[in-house]
């Protein structure tokens, strides 16, 4: 076993792909009619006798698609498309039994493989994320026209893969249910983020001001996608139209209980829960009342800038059909800042444990709250977030940092 | 991708333990696993969570999911031997009361 090709993987290219090949949500076992139909018209088209669609996952290669070939997945190393996604360009092998980059491979010493070519298919962040891939067992060339379709044919498998219109137009519509806006009255700023790991996502906020009182809530459905998105829906609008109760002094567990009973047989029916943090508090005096409902994912950092954790004991909406919530009190002093944020984000802190001390760093270094949201979104693109990431951040300024 | 290893065992619980990251794709998977030991007539189940790694809220999702049918059926689910890193998950949803990790499989289902 000899390296004859250059190979030296960077750990965090990896590390970035791997998640990238994990939030495709490919499943395995099942015919993927869409990737079928690209192999098959492969095969065809170039006269080969094998087409696969590969994704290089952990130490496998597994095949979405396989045309001519019995196997499902093969050890990674053992592939040309291993090789194919570390190199990240197009690969034209005429005879693999010369070419001392592939001549080792267990299909080539067998005489199964001699001519082999492998395009990359990339993710929105350029990933690599599956390969598109013919063989034959004769050596050939692939060149002229049969080479420029070869990479139409990759084009469309890569769109198969990786992208669908109709959930982008999806997503965009869900982008337009979250406030437009920052907040900013006298010396208080709030403003959000949502960053949903697929074209639409289970996470939601909401923020808006009635009679001298920001009212803040995020919720995260469990699951993805659309089916999540509009139970998501569902639960924003029904919070919303307690808003008035609340500013009007209503206890905000009273609230959330009644939101609970309105949205258990939608909850139900959808085999879904949802956890959400709301918040009421006063401009005036900073006085806030929250309910946790499961959600545990709210910090707030004092004008001295130590960090405390709001949650309660509370648990998800549509767990348990008789759930009460409960109320809790804090206070945001001058100088205060508040950070809610959904569950997708402790995944991309280095501490899972006590992931309050790195997202706690964040929000003592950022200047204001679209600072402390451009870090956090800088995150997700850096590490390629698996789950929706959603915050709210709520500042508190000193009086004379919002006059200076 | 996930693997599931399924056993029921001779006093009729079964016994389901998934290996490695239990998320949206692998979720959907263990939900019909435990539909289909509850639909068969076991209804007291331990999830093993021994050699699980990761997970999210829809592993939670099939956890509950599980939880509700199985005591629909006069059963129970429980789990056990839960990771610290995955116990976070269970303590920030507070659901870590309405399925409490038991220490081994053997003594889920002592109490």
């Amino acid at each position: 076993m000899a390296p004859q090709v250059e190979t030296v993987r960077d750990a965090a290219v990896e590390e970035r792909r791997q998640r990238a090949v994990e939030s495709l949500m490919l499943s395995e076992h099942v015919r993927h009619e869409r990737f079928d139909r690209i192999t098959r018209l492969a095969r065809l088209l170039f006269a080969v006798p094998m087409s696969t669609i590969t994704v290089i996952d952990g130490d496998r290669a597994w095949f979405p698609s396989s045309q001519g070939i019995e196997a499902t997945e093969a050890p990674r190393g053992e592939t040309f498309c291993d090789r194919t996604t570390d190199l990240d360009a197009l690969v034209v092998v005429p005879d693999a039994q010369v070419d001392d980059r592939f001549s080792d491979l267990p299909a080539v010493q067998a005489g199964v493989v001699r001519f082999y070519a492998g395009h990359p298919l990339r993710d929105a962040l350029g990933n690599v994320v599956g390969t598109f891939c013919l063989y034959d067992a004769e050596p050939r060339e692939l060149e002229g026209e049969l080479l420029g379709a070869f990479g139409d044919m990759a084009a469309w498998a890569q769109q198969e893969l990786v992208a669908s219109t109709e959930m982008s137009q999806a997503g965009r519509v869900q982008a337009s249910l979250l406030p437009a806006k920052a907040v900013r009255i006298g010396d208080w700023e709030v403003n959000g983020v949502c960053l949903p790991a697929l074209a639409v996502g289970g996470d939601f906020y909401d923020y808006g001001t009635s009679s001298g009182v920001i009212h803040v809530g995020l919720g995260d459905v469990m699951g993805k996608g659309t089916g999540a998105a509009l139970v998501g829906a569902g639960v924003r609008a029904a919070v919303r139209g307690t808003h008035a109760a609340v500013t009007a002094g209503v206890d905000l567990g009273i609230t959330v209980t009644q939101v609970a009973r309105s949205m258990l047989t939608d909850l139900e029916q959808a085999e879904s829960f949802v956890t959400l943090f709301e918040a009421a508090i006063d401009l005036d005096d900073g006085y806030a009342r929250y309910v946790d409902a499961g959600s545990g994912l709210c910090l707030v950092m004092s004008p001295t800038g130590e960090v405390r954790r709001l949650a309660g004991q509370d648990r998800p909406l549509g767990v348990l059909p008789d759930d009460h919530w409960t109320e809790h009190e804090s206070t945001l002093e001058p100088g205060s800042r508040m950070l809610v944020f959904s569950d997708g984000l402790l995944d991309l802190v280095d501490d899972e444990i006590s992931w309050w001390v790195p997202i706690g760093d964040l929000m003592r270094a950022a200047s204001d709250v679209d600072s402390l949201l451009a870090s956090i979104a800088g995150l997700v693109q850096e590490l390629t977030a698996l789950d929706d990431v959603t915050a709210v951040a709520v500042f508190r300024h000193l009086p004379q940092e919002a006059s200076s | 991708m996930i693997e599931f290893a399924v056993e029921t065992r001779d006093d009729g619980i079964g016994v389901v333990t998934p290996q490695g990251r239990l998320n949206m794709v692998s979720a959907r998977r263990l939900k019909e696993i435990l539909s289909e030991l509850v639909a068969g007539g076991t209804h007291r189940i331990v999830v093993d969570l021994g050699e699980t790694t990761f997970l999210d809220s829809s592993g939670l999702g099939a956890l509950i999911g599980g939880l509700k049918s199985a005591r629909q059926s006069g059963g129970d689910l429980r789990i056990a031997r839960v990771s610290p890193a995955v116990m976070t998950v269970f303590e920030l949803t507070n659901l870590d009361r309405v399925l409490r990790a038991r220490d081994s499989v053997d003594s889920a289902f002592d109490d």
